[in-house]
């Protein structure tokens, strides 16, 4: 009754509009000419690397050979997983990205993984510091190692000036220098977060292992409530809610807001890494500094926390050969020594080593800590295995469990997780 | 009217109901082609052992669905997002109606106001998020700062610290994002009810209660109930709130089915088990859904 | 407009001022925040006990922001990717809401669940799937990809809110109109999309803002550098062990502000189209 002869007129005209507007889109997409290789590059934001070190040097990159591109594409750190994991589930990886290294094992476990030795210069393999090479699997080098860095322990001078040799010795200084509200002894971040590093330096500093090792070199039982762990955690849970030395609302605090404290000279003593001088430089701080190591509990020799990242290549990347073309461009000193400056790692290459502006004593605290630091158990399930060590620690700071009954349970989770009886 | 009333057969192929799939046809396509995939695929990974890419390995049948529903975590995350959905939903519409009859009166500023009302919601989602942890940050964070000053409170908490102020922390930053796109819809629906309705009242001497129950209401009904139930659609499903300010924490009293789906899925690389709550999560809403359904097309036959 | 409702308005009037004027302070907290934050210098961004006002005031954040790391792309992107998704978005809601609104035929109710469904699954779930139909297609790394991810996840407010305002104007209006010899096509265009002016003003907000805000498939599918939009452009300053927040602060700032401005303008336009749609009622 309604319907009239117009109504054929007007069917043909916006759903028409709708649809033609689809298609174009979607034909004006396909067929882009693929004449040269043009490799993608997942780069990380590192702090203190700027958007006109990564515009130059793609420039820089793209002028030498106009069949051989590359598309530095930056992404936020946080992000830099879940894009990855995007990208190679759905098929479509970029050529190379840069990754914590103990993402290679999942990767690997996946097939996901190319060679990178295929494809990068044997003079820029050979310039790699060989301690710096963390991503091999199997024997076989998987990952260029990006950027390598022990972490350290930063005291504020201005507040304490006492080297502690122990942890023991690191309670008393801290007893010692806390003056809150005004400063206080230590910094402590409370807050689940991305990586548990926190836990790591006191646990390694008593000793401890996350894993028992079987006969193979795989990884076994979960050791992560063997008595150095109960020593760490109850270490920590004392420093914070007995001693009261660390800062105040550390449960609510990742590295990322417990940090800015010891920079804005509210704290005598951090465990940090190399970012902590250009940190300190933006956040204005004029108090002087020392570096030393973090060190073991009584007993226990200094074991710091080493993180590394990789470069990987993936076996769906359209144009690996350009990648690694644009791996040696780039490792030569000119570049990447200009690139561990600004993000704050000690070179990975012998032929940067030598560069003046890592004759400080950061660096020379960093490369003693590198000397006997131990990275994280390179196992597929590990982000799953410190979540439940993360909630163990939250448990205990909040009062909920003793640090022995806390571990136990996550011990037992964790072996759930990895399929161990 | 009267051929509305005609058997739903015959109604198929009559040229009304053929211009109707027609003027459909577009919106459906677009619809069907991009999100059946993704949609069936869920599914599928729901039923399969997938691996850590999300790739089906093997059926698995109900395998998965046993290990999720048979976990008593899964059920209190399931309760928590219910909660948190219904308490956010909730103040995000009565503030947001608060807001939009205010807006509805006329006075000097009034268009500013409503530009700076949107303001919380023209920001892209995870960088307010971002912002409202820097506000809530303890030692540097202006909002303790403020509350003191204002003397307000002289030892206000920690917010993110602790699990319930965490929880409160992170349903007010839902509710600030959300509570804009309240107040515009409803504000749209007022304005398009006749001025004479109320012209009218006034005359019969009615207050103002009554002039917001009789007309006002009635009036925009049907937007509250669309506003509210996609309102309830994305609160359930707000991932980047609480994974930004406490990623679940402390311990895993601010988890909820998003963040848990997320977490599965992107942190522990088990799609399977992600896939199971996902499907959960579909059928809650249609649940949710169905229940307002009702009441939309209740009010729909009566007019 | 006013006068003869002026009565209990101008009565309330004092008290809705007052009302919105704590209301505006309480929500608008965090700007307070970010605008204090932008500026300041980095040295001043980390002081305990915090400051509402720096003892330096500078503008410098805003050169930095603008010069250094190039906004101005990452808001071309935006505005394409927001302008194209509202644009789909009407030309796809529009006929399928008054389809809904106005016609008879077997399975509406249906029709109008299937828009909500796609509302059920966050893009959480869906992306790695959708991030193969998209590579399949093409679609990766491209606005075109965007903006049809971002039509089809607004498309069920659009359909909703539309077909609710179409059917709210009443039958008799259309049908006058078809007395008059209009033909259908004629109607909707001259007369129901006219009235319902706030409706359609309503939707484009909501699909510009959603799309210029949208942040995870503009991650996970852009892979261009020069094809970022301004939501992961912003997240330049947010590094790996700590955040600029006078850079993300004064981002934010000018992220917010064309949103803002466009708003006003239609907010104006809208109230003309009210007063020339004297047909309602």
């Amino acid at each position: 009754m309604r319907i009239t002869r117009g109504a054929k007129r007007f069917s043909w005209a916006l759903p028409l509009a709708g649809l033609l507007a689809v298609l174009t889109m979607a034909l004006a997409s396909c067929g882009k000419p693929v004449a040269k290789a043009t490799a993608t590059f997942f780069w990380a934001q590192y702090d203190g690397v700027t958007e006109d070190y990564r515009a130059s040097l793609e420039a820089a990159f793209n002028k030498v050979d106009p069949n051989n591109q590359i598309d530095i594409v930056s992404v936020p750190w946080d992000q830099l997983h879940d894009k990855l994991t995007t990208a190679l589930a759905g098929g479509a990886p970029p050529d190379i990205s840069i990754i914590g290294t103990r993402w290679l094992l999942e990767f690997y476990g996946e097939k996901q993984l190319a060679d990178p030795t295929l494809y990068v210069g044997k003079d820029t393999l050979a310039d790699i510091i060989p301690g710096t090479k963390e991503g091999v699997v199997n024997g076989k080098l998987m990952g260029i190692p990006v950027a390598a860095g022990a972490r350290f322990l930063a005291i504020n001078n201005s507040l304490a000036t006492d080297v502690p040799q122990t942890m023991e010795d690191l309670e008393k200084d801290a007893i010692a220098a806390n003056k809150p509200p005004d400063h206080y002894g230590l910094i402590m971040p409370g807050k689940k977060n991305t990586e548990l590093t926190d836990f790591a330096y006191y646990f390694y500093a008593a000793g401890g292992d996350f894993f028992a090792k079987n006969p193979d070199g795989s990884f076994g039982k979960s050791t992560v409530n063997s008595d150095a762990g109960v020593q760490a955690l109850t270490f920590m849970n004392k420093l914070a809610n007995v001693d009261k030395v660390v800062q105040p609302g550390y449960l609510a605090q990742t590295r990322m807001e417990a940090h800015p404290v010891f920079y804005a000279g509210k704290a005598a003593y951090v465990m940090i890494g190399a970012w902590v001088d250009s940190a300190m430089k933006q956040a204005g701080s004029t108090f002087p500094v020392t570096y030393a190591q973090i060190p073991g509990f009584a007993g226990h020799p200094s074991t710091p926390l080493i993180i590394t990242d990789s470069i990987a290549f993936f076996s769906g990347g359209k144009a690996l050969p350009t990648a690694g073309k644009f791996i040696d461009f780039w490792y030569k000193p000119e570049w990447k020594g200009k690139f561990d400056q600004l993000a704050g790692f000690p070179p990975v290459t012998e032929s940067a080593s030598s560069l003046p502006a890592f004759n400080t004593p950061m660096y020379k605290a960093m490369g003693v800590a590198a000397q006997h630091a131990k990275g994280w158990p390179l196992i597929a399930t590990w982000d799953q295995c410190q979540d439940a060590i993360w909630d163990a620690i939250s448990k205990v700071y909040l009062g909920q469990a003793t640090p022995k009954a806390a571990l136990d349970a996550a011990a037992a989770q964790i072996d759930k997780i990895n399929n161990i009886q | 009217m009267a051929d509305s009333l005609t058997a739903p057969k015959q109604r198929f192929l009559a040229p009304e109901a053929r211009l109707a799939y027609l003027l459909l046809l577009p919106a459906v396509v677009v619809l069907v082609g991009f999100m059946i995939y993704p949609l069936v695929y869920v599914v599928l990974m729901s039923l399969s052992t997938t691996n850590r890419l999300g790739w089906l390995t093997h059926f698995a049948g109900l395998k998965n669905f046993l290990a999720v529903l048979g976990d008593g975590n899964f059920w209190r995350v399931t309760g928590r997002s219910l909660i948190w959905t219904a308490l956010a939903v909730f103040v995000k519409m009565s503030l947001g109606m608060v807001i939009a009859l205010l807006l509805n009166v006329e006075f000097p500023g009034r268009k500013v106001a409503h530009m700076l009302f949107i303001a919380p919601w023209a920001s892209s989602v995870p960088i307010s998020v971002l912002l409202w942890s820097w506000v809530y940050t303890p030692e540097f964070g202006l909002l303790n700062h403020t509350l003191r000053m204002l003397g307000l409170t002289g030892n206000p908490p920690v917010w993110l610290g602790y699990p319930i102020s965490a929880f409160i922390a992170a349903i007010w930053v839902d509710i600030w994002i959300g509570v804009p796109f309240m107040a515009l819809v409803f504000l749209a629906g007022m304005k398009s009810i006749p001025e004479d309705q109320y012209e009218s009242a006034h005359i019969d001497g009615v207050n103002a209660v009554q002039k917001f129950a009789f007309i006002t209401l009635p009036g925009i009904r049907h937007l509250v109930l669309v506003a509210t139930l996609l309102s309830a659609l994305w609160t359930f499903n707000d991932f980047n709130v609480i994974w930004i300010l406490t990623a679940g924490g402390p311990v895993d009293t601010t988890d909820i089915l998003i963040t848990s789906i997320y977490k599965y899925a992107f942190v522990y690389l088990k799609f399977d088990q992600a896939s199971v709550m996902a499907v959960v999560t579909f059928l809650i809403l249609t649940g949710i859904s169905a229940v307002y359904a009702k009441f939309y097309f209740a009010g729909e036959r009566r007019s | 407009m006013s006068g003869s409702v002026a009565a209990w308005r101008s009565r309330g009037k004092p008290v809705a001022v007052a009302l919105t004027v704590v209301l505006l302070l309480v929500m608008l907290f965090p700007f307070f925040v970010m605008i204090t934050t932008m500026l300041r210098t980095s040295q001043e961004v980390y002081v305990s006990p915090p400051r509402w006002i720096p003892h330096i005031v500078t503008f410098r954040n805003f050169a930095i922001v603008w010069s250094q790391y190039q906004l101005l792309g990452y808001f071309k992107s935006s505005l394409v990717i927001g302008v194209g998704s509202t644009i789909l978005n009407l030309l796809l809601s529009i006929p399928a809401a008054y389809a809904i609104a106005r016609l008879r035929f077997a399975g509406r109710q249906l029709f109008l669940y299937l828009f909500l469904v796609v509302q059920m699954f966050s893009p959480v779930v869906v992306v790695i799937s959708l991030f193969k139909t998209f590579s399949k297609l093409g679609l990766l790394d491209t606005y075109s990809g965007l903006v049809i991810i971002n039509a089809v996840f607004t498309m069920a407010f659009s359909v909703w809110l539309l077909s609710g305002y179409f059917r709210s104007i009443p039958v008799e209006i259309e049908e006058a109109a078809f007395i008059d010899g209009a033909t259908r096509s004629q109607t909707v265009i001259r007369i129901i999309l006219p009235i319902s002016a706030p409706g359609l003003v309503t939707t484009a907000i909501y699909t510009f803002i959603s799309a210029w805000n949208e942040f995870l498939f503009a991650l996970s599918f852009i892979q261009t550098q020069s094809k970022m939009p301004l939501t992961l452009g912003l997240y330049r300053f947010v590094g790996r062990w700590s955040s600029q927040w006078e850079l993300l602060a004064t981002a934010d700032f000018l992220a917010i502000i064309p949103v803002l401005v466009l708003f006003y303008v239609i907010q104006q336009r809208l109230v003309a189209g009210l007063a020339g749609g004297a047909v309602k009622g």
